[in-house]
């Protein structure tokens, strides 16, 4: 996750309860999505940018998971999301990202 | 154990490329992967400083960048110093090497670090580091922090690492072995021909293989240069190229030249007899018959420049940069081809 978006989310997350903050994220492969979700939970797995140390213990999602897919309007995620789901490896992407939630979230 | 960290501007957490100008700087304490390091340590050693650099500003000025990190990194009197994890990135991995030298012929001390297999800065500085083996990108940080935490704690306590831990250093060390040589060779052919596994004592390089260019399209309007690692210079050898792991590479100025005597040119190259390049260096880099093919109209014109460099033992990495250079001199004088001789 570039530094930017660490740094927004550590504000994010300073600003609200971290109770009541879900990430979404949209990444096209497993490794890449789980390292995001690894960021925002445990800290930057890289050491490098503004959550380098910094387990924020934050829930992360991709949105192919049914958790956040079923709170989709149908017709937005058929035209937004659908078409990614026919080439990406799907199965691989959620069993990373809540393999990592699991093992990290803690609100 | 006192512990100097180097770093780069990006785990510095100052910025990516946009930042990799940045000068030298030290903070106190560890960052970035200092702190995972610091926890990996558990106590056996204290980073006590952090020296960060940005990426081009180390490689662009490297004389005086390894200068400027000596001075901060010794003022905190480190036992150890610990460069990177670099990965796989090149600049950061140069970086880290040039520390590393510099660490350990000035103040004689260990310096650990991590790098991809092949990051340039491992063939190039390879021996003055204890460097373990790290994925390509910083997503293995995971597993390259407990590696490197290993090797100081090993050092700490005063062993050396274990061969096998680290990347092969290229430090050869003398032994005795109860077979001779020849025998040795001998058995190890046997095996080999009747298909048995065998170890080979002395490891050939792995190059890699380079994709041709398209053809020149109109040789009759194409300007072409010519390049030589076979060591052609003008008489007496102005930039003192070396005979052999040569450090740079010249270009020289052919004007209306026609042809090389052996009043004019010589060749620099200690890996081959010279005598029949000195007689006629037009054997080696052969501008004669380039002449000749500009005025018949096969090819459209020669280049008003030659580059030369000595082959003999140059690192393919230094090579590699002397090209690079090379090339892009050329493409700014619009040189469609390169005829490229060697010995």
């Amino acid at each position: 996750m570039d530094m930017e978006n660490q740094r927004r989310v550590k504000e994010f997350a300073e600003q609200y309860p971290k109770e009541d903050l879900v990430v979404i994220l949209g990444g096209a492969e497993a490794e890449a999505s789980g390292l995001a979700a690894e960021t925002v939970s445990n800290g930057d797995p890289a050491w490098a940018g503004p959550l380098a140390g910094v387990p924020l213990g934050l829930k992360a999602f991709h949105i192919f998971e049914p958790e956040i897919k079923d709170q989709v309007d149908p017709g937005v995620y058929e035209a937004q999301v659908s078409l990614m789901e026919m080439v990406l490896d799907m199965d691989a992407i959620i069993s990373e990202v809540s393999s990592i939630r699991n093992q990290y979230a803690t609100w | 154990m006192r512990i100097v960290h180097y770093i780069n501007q990006f785990f510095g957490g100052i910025g990516g490329e946009e930042k990799a100008g940045h000068r030298p700087e030290v903070r106190q304490g560890p960052v970035g992967p200092g702190m995972a390091l610091t926890q990996a340590l558990a106590g056996s050693g204290e980073i006590v400083a952090t020296v960060i650099c940005g990426d081009s500003w180390f490689n662009e000025n490297l004389e005086e960048a390894s200068r400027t990190v000596l001075d901060l990194i010794s003022q905190y009197s480190p036992d150890l110093v610990i460069a990177g994890p670099a990965f796989n990135a090149g600049r950061y991995g140069m970086a880290c090497g040039a520390v590393a030298e510099v660490v350990s012929k000035r103040l004689n001390i260990p310096v650990v670090s991590g790098m991809y297999k092949e990051n340039p800065g491992l063939e190039v500085y390879r021996k003055h580091a204890w460097v373990v083996e790290t994925g390509d990108s910083a997503a293995s940080m995971r597993t390259a922090v407990p590696a490197i935490a290993a090797m100081v704690k090993r050092l700490a306590s005063g062993q050396e690492p274990e061969p096998g831990t680290y990347l092969e250093r290229g430090i050869r060390l003398n032994y005795f072995e109860a077979e001779r040589g020849s025998k040795r060779a001998v058995e190890m052919l046997v095996r080999k021909l009747s298909e048995q596994p065998f170890t080979t004592e002395y490891p050939m390089p792995a190059f890699d293989r380079v994709a041709p260019n398209p053809p020149v399209r109109d040789l009759s309007k194409a300007k072409i240069a010519l390049v030589t690692s076979g060591g052609i210079v003008p008489k007496g050898n102005p930039d003192r190229i070396e005979s052999s792991s040569a450090s740079k590479f010249g270009k020289y100025f052919l004007g209306d030249r026609d042809d090389l005597t052996s009043e004019t040119h010589q060749t620099a190259h200690g890996g081959y007899d010279p005598t029949y390049a000195n007689a006629d260096a037009d054997r080696v880099l052969p501008l004669d018959v380039m002449r000749q093919l500009e005025r018949e109209g096969v090819i459209g014109k020669l280049h008003d420049y030659w580059y030369a460099t000595v082959g003999n033992g140059t690192s393919v990495a230094n090579a590699k940069a002397y090209a690079a250079a090379i090339a892009q001199d050329l493409v700014s004088h619009a040189v469609d081809a390169v005829i490229l001789t060697s010995t």
